[in-house]
């Protein structure tokens, strides 16, 4: 028998991918999942559930569960749904509490937040508009380039003298970087003047917040060393990443729903 | 009330007035047009002069917000981007020069057609620009009013240049109009419209209470004809029977919505298209608007002996024609006088100078009054610039740091 109040589920519906996380009341994560959310977001609620429950081998009905996300409207079985940005703030105090600002980097947005002593966002500010610094314009480089998006950071970490790409636009900066390859630079010479290029989007995205440390990156693109490298040199602090950047969102679900249901309990 | 427990947004009863009113206003304009008498007026027109003088008006900015709320904006903008007008203009530049080129394909078949158009540069430079572009199209000559933006005080030689401006427009309608400015009829029309922005401006102010007896999307329609039709006596009657029903409601504890839980400042112009979806969906929530620096802007009566001088300081002086830290102070002062809890800045694409340096006055604001507001993107009349998903959740992120 499990105690379903010690349980909490937190589901993060992104534009590129939906993860999803089982987490036992203490902050243990007991079982998680990751899928291209495609062009279903239900579809993909569905998988990662499916994923959860097999991986931790019980049965979840009944178990608090938030959603978050673009797509946190559409998984039908949350108890309730919560924004991104007050999840993965929650998420990141989980992980860590003496972050101040999160700058958490997805598939197709962007966004810095000033974590309060609580855990709970201060201020915000989002870049969904457009893919300019986001995972979306690595990916379209590493195309052009034609590399994998995983071999992109460690290529661009090769470079020895980084190019300069002048703009943030997708697709103003995908005719550079054809105009650079016509003129011979490397792959890994381009590579870095495209982490450059997004590093230096996100900063000034993070300075209409105010950079306080300690730092920490979350989201897919905090995984990508060349990234990293060059935001941390731009914005002159060190950064912090937890094991798992693209859970962090997940996570903050899930504590709410155990708080939820503490709450309920009580 | 059994009702306010059925709905989440109560009805204001003198809007069937309201209604009425602005049908009149239509006419006159239709009427005007027809003996030869009608100018165009941007909001921000010192329109007590061209009453005064016998002359009709009808405001461009008010027929965007009706092609707004019908949700025709992408129509009738896009008959003026058909010939060649840039998405980035206004959308009341861009809904009137579409409804002038197609009257028979817009709302209400256009404006009447004009025989002046009298711009005043205090709400920003586009309007002569656009007002040059409708000459082209009707024929009808422009008067500009030039007050050049101020600072934090308006110089005498600032306020001597305005009223110069004011007496040559005297002369430009008097001689395209063949009338004159009689001193009596001047004072009379002041009056009348010093009236109607006394009863408004209590209105605005009994938002005050809790709960408040205005939502945003009541002071949106409320403020038509106090743009539209200062001067008029027709008016006075509206404000008297909205003031009465607000003073009930304050007496009653009656509230615009259901359940007042969070008080939130609105800044800039309202996305028309959306207007009840947007602050009734809020309502649901619990969230009420009980101060916006929009509807705030009409509230200068022309007063005292001498009211072409009062005229050149009033309109100099509009919101849209201060600085920056006018603007700021404004929103500071009106999130303490309302206690409100904390702020939404709509960046209105077409609007760049009630836009422009919003994101710097929003970390100012919330530094001076301690709670914070969100900046959501959008346009006023133009929907296709209007993103649901994301500003919902700029706007729940915003909730979610309140309850």
């Amino acid at each position: 028998m499990r105690l379903v109040e010690d349980l909490g589920i937190g589901i993060d519906v992104g534009s590129t991918t939906t993860k999803g996380v089982l987490l036992r009341n203490g902050g243990a994560v007991l079982a998680s999942a990751l899928v291209p959310t495609g062009r279903s977001a239900s579809d993909a609620v569905d998988r990662v559930l499916e994923e959860i429950r097999r991986s931790h081998g019980h049965d979840l009905g009944g178990t608090p569960m938030i959603s978050t996300g673009y797509g946190r409207k559409q998984v039908e079985l949350s108890n309730k749904s919560v924004t991104e940005i007050t999840c993965h703030s929650i998420g990141v105090h989980t992980l860590n509490p003496d972050i101040k600002t999160l700058i958490d980097v997805g598939g197709q947005d962007s966004k810095v937040i000033r974590i309060g002593s609580n855990g709970r966002p201060e201020d915000f500010e989002l870049n969904d508009k457009c893919s300019a610094g986001t995972g979306r314009f690595l990916e379209v480089m590493a195309r052009v380039l034609e590399v994998s998006i995983d071999e992109l950071g460690p290529l661009a970490l090769q470079s020895t003298s980084p190019c300069s790409i002048s703009s943030t636009c997708t697709v103003f900066a995908e005719s550079e970087v054809i105009g650079h390859i016509g003129s011979g630079m490397t792959p890994a010479d381009i590579a870095a003047g495209i982490h450059i290029s997004m590093a230096s989007k996100i900063t000034s995205l993070a300075r209409r917040v105010g950079v306080l440390e300690p730092v920490c990156v979350t989201g897919g693109v905090a995984l990508n060393p060349a990234f990293r490298k060059f935001l941390s040199q731009n914005l002159t602090v060190p950064l912090w990443i937890s094991e798992t950047p693209q859970l962090t969102g997940a996570i903050g679900a899930a504590i709410l729903a155990l708080r939820q249901e503490t709450q309920t309990s009580q | 009330m059994t009702e306010g427990k059925e709905k989440v947004y109560r009805q204001l009863e003198s809007n069937k007035l309201l209604q009425q009113i602005m049908f009149r206003y239509m006419l006159e304009g239709h009427a005007a047009s027809e003996e030869h008498n009608l100018a165009w007026v941007t909001s921000g027109f010192p329109v007590e002069i061209p009453v005064a003088m016998g002359v009709g008006v009808s405001y461009p900015e008010q027929y965007g917000a009706v092609v707004g709320s019908q949700k025709v904006g992408p129509t009738v903008c896009g008959f003026a981007e058909d010939v060649g007008y840039s998405r980035e203009l206004c959308s009341y530049a861009r809904a009137s020069i579409g409804a002038a080129l197609k009257p028979e394909e817009s709302p209400l078949e256009g404006l009447p057609r004009p025989q002046a158009l009298l711009a005043c540069n205090n709400i920003c430079g586009t309007v002569l620009r656009w007002y040059d572009a409708i000459s082209e199209i009707t024929g009808a000559p422009v008067y500009l009013l030039d007050t050049p933006p101020l600072g934090d005080s308006q110089p005498e030689h600032h306020k001597e240049y305005v009223k110069a401006g004011v007496h040559s427009l005297i002369e430009f309608l008097g001689s395209t109009f063949n009338t004159e400015l009689e001193e009596d009829k001047l004072h009379q029309t002041a009056g009348r419209s010093s009236t109607a922005i006394r009863l408004w401006t209590e209105s605005l102010e009994a938002c005050k209470s809790r709960p408040s007896p205005l939502n945003c999307a009541d002071r949106f329609l409320a403020m038509a004809p106090v743009v539209s039709l200062r001067g008029t006596d027709y008016i006075i009657d509206f404000y008297e029977a909205l003031l009465d029903e607000v003073k009930t409601r304050v007496k009653d504890g009656v509230g615009a919505i259901r359940e007042e839980r969070i008080r939130l400042l609105w800044d800039n112009i309202p996305p028309w298209f959306n207007i009840f979806r947007f602050f009734n969906g809020l309502a649901k929530k619990g969230v009420v608007f009980p101060a916006d620096t929009y509807t705030h802007a009409w509230s200068g009566a022309i007063e005292g002996t001498d009211l072409i001088d009062s005229v050149a300081s009033i309109y100099s002086n509009v919101y849209l024609n201060k600085g920056l830290d006018a603007k700021i102070d404004k929103m500071c002062q009106l999130i303490r006088d309302y206690d409100l809890d904390g702020f939404i800045m709509f960046s209105v694409r077409s609007c760049k100078r009630y836009s422009l340096g919003q994101l710097v006055s929003k970390e100012i604001v919330s530094e001076r009054t301690g709670v914070p507001g969100v900046v959501i993107e959008g346009d006023m009349v133009d929907s296709r610039l209007f993103n649901e998903s994301q500003i919902e959740t700029r706007v729940e992120a915003l909730l979610e740091m309140l309850l």
